[in-house]
């Protein structure tokens, strides 16, 4: 066991390293000077060679590309991810905030997300086939079928406008969520509830289930038993929505204008802001990173039979 | 086929089957479905109403509206299909060859997948599009290169299930090569697989590709796309809310179907819905690699 | 086992509660800071829509927002519709060869924090800004102030290595010749970031969260009398409706076209708020010139023979671009700037929208065919650049890009983001690219200076045959003395452009305000970049 787990954790250490190195050579990718990037980033008016020399300079630019990784590498471990080009800020003071304002939002959702899949996904399960079962399924085809950006313009003038119950942005009161969170809710809430449903129909099939019903278990044990089995897979499903939902707020953010990782990402894209966006993207690729591994060592702990599929 | 015909048997997934195939072809054919050219301007018919000739009246530049969602088909769905089969090939591909010969080739395959798969990929993407600038042909390339790991991780899987089986062992037995046995044996038997993931992952692509347009970064002007279009009518959301109707309405229409058309086939193809999920049950990278990808425009 | 996965469920529920439950108790105070400007009985307040972070301060660099900047920095001149007036200098003297000015201060003057004003500290700010002269090229006297010297606590000479005339007006800009307090330096340098952004100006930066709002409260000292709103928040909103639906539900209550580009606000949208009762709608006389500019340097593009230009000016409806795209709120432009901009009321030949007068142009200078022109083999394609994120660019680009067809010009439409527009005007790898002058108090010396530059115009201009002869011209203007002699070389200079159409000329753009109906005083500067915040107030 704690081999396994050990040698888990070990695997996930050079895909870091990778990812690092992929992600910071992002920057290179582009056909424009690094040096000029910077510049217009920080408005500079007019540009000259004399300028450009003196920023490449400054941005260390000369030195070999390997060196320069492995500096920022070791300062990233550090959490210091560089300056942003435009602000001039350390870029971990900039993340920082918008990072755990974007977890917030992500964990309200994940967790209504949760409640009701769950709810729906076992209510479907048990009703398989019948009308309530279809219905709800046939809804949140309609509902995950629609752009989020389409929906979240549809509750805003409704209930923001028309009834003006709910703040149209930021993320002031209490309120501010039930717009974003209701919006990333529908979209994915559609998607998971089917797993949990499938999930559900595939442990019905089971053979303790048939067994247990031979032997005359009550039913009301029956489905306990159901459940449990089909959570365990809920869980990791669960675990890996976290870093995927993190990373996809970004419409979500850019219309409600939550301050959080969507919007500064964009903001960096747009105006090429490359420390920040190597920060972001390292950060997720590394939250990935380490939720896979921990999901994984958390089901070769409950499930041994996985252990030799390493 | 009898699959196939069960399929049809549903009267939900044939109404599905007839939306999508009648988009697709309206796509292909615009230039002789449509009514009118979807780029030509009339400034004096700027938002007019729907008319004999303009069936669903006109946009902010006075351009017809139904030519432009018929023309915005072809980016909106085919252009998407096109990059769906290029990722899935490539998927294809390294899943088999991952899947079959295992060990080695497998763990290092699976390894890129890891790396390719860490990133968020709407990120990614978006990073992509900063990088090598606006425009329809990079956001697909963005979804090949973002997409190809997952399938490959599906395929894969599914693969590795069929070749333990019996007769891919008695094949090997009896000197079949190993693509041949891959041609015959395998690709049949997973091939639902990979029409159900794949059929699930181009809902999201389509409705990803219009959340980009959303942002301002998808196809060029004066091309129509219903992101676009969307988003064109966005601006005027309050004046003339009704322009919403036509993109939003066919656009959740046509991924609707595909909704639906996913579901059916999985059902079709896995009467039990219990087969493969057997399986896969047991393979948890499997569960969370179907859903990695399942990011929401 | 159940007892497994019940567990973190729980975790995870009670730390997401926890994490929302932190954020609206930390934030209500910050909530109620932002947002009661518009409720608020006592009315001395304003909250603005920005749709970008007002960024760094520091007003010696060019990453902050101007309109903020604006507000919190001042400079030693100011440049109005009469000309340049004083501001923290009372007075100057120009001696006779033009290389030095004599400046005396405004006595009694101090920064936000406490530092006095005086000559000490223009000198500490105008050395700090030399000594990063390399980012400040685009404004020329940073190439030519060789020394500031203090001549006692309230007069400062600057010596120029020669003579030039625009001098005080780049002394008047939003940066960089502005003043922070000496407290805030950094060994006595700004280039490398500030301790603070303490300036002389009406407002004071107090709080500033990023990407979510910045808070400037009146400068109760302000040497000028203390300003009559007391507090102005600058609330980052994206543009379009969200900015839109804040307004009409009162959590922002002004709105302008700022620096960042906020021409997404739908016109007709904002005429029914207006309509409503609540809001006016306040627009400034034209500031500048939306324009296209064509590369005549690129040998290889159609865009290098003058009488495509032409042909393009004469087949663009601007009228209807006026009318239509921007529903009114800007007129057509016949020239690169309008006659109120100086020097540059000067008899142009004006080009209208006629279709048959650029066909026949083409047809005279071979451009032939059906369908696409051809001429030597070469067919009438161009690309066409606009700014990806300025929905009425769009919107001119596929109208204008029609029309162009109707003629037999195929045009390639580009949206791009605008750093990678500014790259492409430095590089030159561009047909026909969308911008804009920039603005009154730029206009005209400073952009036709940039007509020289090579990250500005030099690639739109130096394909003309008269290049030469234009470069001599604005090397001259610039360093004459002589009124008469600048009427006259700008008037040349203007006419080469004008015949050699380079600067196909859109729209006049001007700066759009949506305010509280009750709220007086309001008024414009020079400059589309800033807003005189200080003269506003609330009727009772």
């Amino acid at each position: 066991m704690g081999r396994y787990i050990f040698k888990r954790g070990l695997i996930s250490v050079p895909l870091l390293l990778v990812v690092s190195f992929l992600t910071f050579i992002l920057n290179s990718l582009s056909p424009m000077d690094p040096a000029e990037v910077v510049l217009h980033a920080q408005g500079v008016p007019r540009i000259t060679d004399e300028l450009l020399e003196e920023t490449r300079l400054a941005l260390g630019l000369d030195r070999p590309l390997l060196v320069r990784y492995w500096n920022w590498f070791l300062s990233c471990l550090r959490l210091d991810f560089g300056d942003s080009y435009v602000t001039g800020k350390p870029v971990w003071s900039l993340l920082g905030p918008a990072f755990l304002n974007t977890l917030k939002l992500t964990m309200v959702s994940v967790v209504a997300i949760i409640i009701l899949s769950i709810a729906l996904g076992v209510l479907c399960a048990l009703r398989e086939g019948k009308l309530l079962d279809k219905s709800i399924r046939g809804i949140s085809f309609v509902l995950t079928a629609m752009p989020s950006y389409l929906l979240a313009s549809l509750l805003v003038l409704y209930f923001s406008v028309k009834l003006d119950l709910l703040p149209t942005n930021g993320m002031d009161t209490i309120g501010s969520y039930i717009l974003p969170v209701t919006v990333i809710t529908i979209s994915y809430a559609g998607i998971y509830f089917r797993i949990v449903r499938s999930s559900m129909l595939s442990s019905l099939n089971e053979d303790y289930v048939l067994y247990g019903r031979a032997c005359g278990l009550p039913e009301r044990k029956i489905t306990r038993r159901i459940l449990r089995n089909s959570l365990q897979v809920a869980v990791s499903v669960f675990c890996m929505a976290i870093p995927i939902i993190l990373g996809s707020t970004v419409v979500v953010e850019n219309i409600f204008a939550w301050p959080g990782l969507g919007t500064l990402s964009v903001n960096s894209i747009l105006s090429r802001d490359f420390p920040i966006i190597q920060a972001y993207v390292l950060i997720l690729a590394a939250s990935f990173v380490i939720v896979n591994t921990f999901s994984d060592m958390v089901n070769a702990w409950v499930n041994p039979k996985l252990r030799e599929d390493g | 086929m009898r699959r196939f015909h069960y399929f049809l048997k549903d009267k939900l997934a044939a109404l599905s089957l007839a939306i999508i195939s009648i988009t697709v072809i309206a796509g292909i054919f615009a230039p002789w479905i449509a009514p009118n050219d979807p780029e030509e301007v009339h400034m004096e018919l700027r938002f007019a109403s729907a008319s004999w000739e303009y069936l669903l009246g006109n946009d902010h530049l006075g351009r017809c509206i139904l030519s432009r969602l018929i023309y915005g088909i072809r980016p909106s769905v085919l252009w998407v299909l096109v990059a769906l089969v290029a990722s899935v090939g490539i998927g294809a591909v390294i899943g088999f060859i991952a899947g079959y010969f295992k060990g080695r080739i497998d763990a290092f395959l699976m390894r890129i997948c890891d790396v390719m798969l860490s990133f968020p990929g709407y990120v990614m993407t978006l990073a992509i599009i900063g990088i090598l600038g606006v425009g329809l042909e990079n956001i697909l390339l963005a979804f090949v290169l973002m997409k190809w790991a997952w399938f490959a991780r599906i395929i894969r899987t599914s693969v590795m299930a069929y070749a333990e089986s019996d007769y891919v062992k008695f094949s090997k037995v009896l000197g079949m090569g190993s693509l041949r046995i891959m041609r015959k044996h395998i690709l049949p038997v997973s091939l639902p697989d990979i029409a159900v993931t794949s059929s699930s992952a181009y809902s999201s692509m389509v409705l990803q590709l219009s959340g980009f347009s959303f942002l301002g970064l998808g196809i060029q002007a004066p091309h129509a796309e219903w992101g676009m279009m969307l988003n064109e009518a966005r601006e005027v959301m309050f004046s003339r809310p009704e322009m919403m109707l036509a993109p939003g309405i066919t656009t959740i229409l046509f991924v609707t179907a595909v909704n639906f058309f996913t579901d059916s086939l999985q059902v079709a193809l896995d009467p039990k819905l219990g087969i493969s999920g057997k399986k896969r049950q047991g393979r948890p990278d499997s569960v969370a690699g179907r859903i990695q990808r399942n990011e929401v425009a | 086992m159940v007892k497994k996965q019940v567990v973190p469920f729980l975790v995870l529920v009670v730390a997401a509660l926890w994490l929302a439950g932190c954020s609206s108790s930390a934030n209500s105070e910050k909530e109620s800071s932002a947002n009661s400007a518009a409720s608020s009985s006592a009315r001395d307040e304003l909250v603005y829509a920005t749709a970008k972070d007002i960024n760094d301060m520091n007003p010696h660099l060019y990453a902050g927002s101007m309109p903020a900047q604006g507000i919190v920095y001042e400079s030693l001149v100011e440049n109005t519709a009469e000309g340049i007036k004083p501001l923290l200098a009372e007075s100057w003297d120009i001696s006779e060869d033009g290389k030095i000015y004599t400046f005396r201060l405004r006595p009694n003057v101090t920064f936000h924090d406490g530092e006095p004003f005086n000559a000490e500290a223009v000198k500490l700010n105008f050395d700090a800004v030399q000594s990063n002269a390399s980012k400040h090229a685009w404004i020329k006297l940073s190439s030519m102030l060789t020394e500031t010297k203090v001549i006692d606590e309230y007069t400062v000479q600057l010596e120029l290595s020669e003579p030039y005339y625009p001098a005080l007006l780049e002394l008047s800009m939003t940066r960089p010749y502005v003043f922070l307090s000496p407290k805030d330096f950094i060994d006595g340098e700004t280039k490398d970031g500030v301790n603070g952004y303490n300036g002389t100006g009406p407002y004071k930066l107090t709080d500033h969260k990023t990407d979510q709002f910045a808070v400037f409260e009146a400068n109760e000292s302000y040497w000028n009398g203390a300003p009559k709103l007391k507090k102005i928040t600058a609330k980052v909103l994206p543009a379009g409706e969200t900015t839109f639906l804040a307004l009409q539900k009162g959590e922002v209550d002004f709105v302008f076209t700022d620096d960042r580009g906020a021409d997404s606000i739908d016109v007709e949208a904002m005429n029914k708020l207006a309509e409503s009762g609540d809001f006016q709608i306040v627009r400034s006389e034209p500031m500048n010139t939306k324009m296209i500019v064509a590369n005549s340097s690129k040998k290889d593009s159609p865009a290098a023979d003058a009488a495509v230009r032409q042909a393009i000016w004469h087949s663009i409806d601007r009228e209807t671009i006026g009318e239509a795209i921007f529903n009114g709120t800007e007129s057509a432009a016949d020239t690169l700037f309008s006659s109120n901009v100086n020097y540059a009321n000067v008899e142009l030949q004006k080009r209208d929208y006629d279709l048959e007068l650029a066909e026949k142009l083409l047809e005279e200078n071979g451009w032939v065919g059906e369908g696409i022109r051809e001429k030597d083999g070469r067919k009438l394609t161009m690309n066409l650049y606009y700014d990806v994120n300025s929905s009425s660019q769009k919107a001119q680009a596929e109208m204008i890009q029609n029309a162009a067809k109707n003629i037999g010009i195929q045009l390639e439409l580009f949206g791009e983001e605008s750093t990678s527009i500014a790259n492409r005007r430095t590089t030159g790898d561009y047909d026909l690219l969308f911008n804009q002058t920039w603005g009154l108090a730029y206009d005209p010396q400073s952009t036709i200076a940039s007509f020289t530059s090579d990250s500005a115009y030099r690639h739109t201009t130096s394909g003309i045959p008269e290049a030469e002869e234009l470069y001599r011209k604005i090397g001259e203007v610039m360093v004459s003395s002589d009124e008469e002699t600048r009427k006259a070389l700008y008037q040349d200079i203007l006419t080469i452009v004008h015949d050699e159409a380079v600067f196909i000329p859109l729209t006049n753009g001007s700066v759009t305000i949506v305010a509280p109906k009750d709220l007086q005083g309001i008024s414009f500067k020079q400059t589309q970049f800033e807003l005189p915040f200080e003269q506003m107030s609330f009727s009772r």
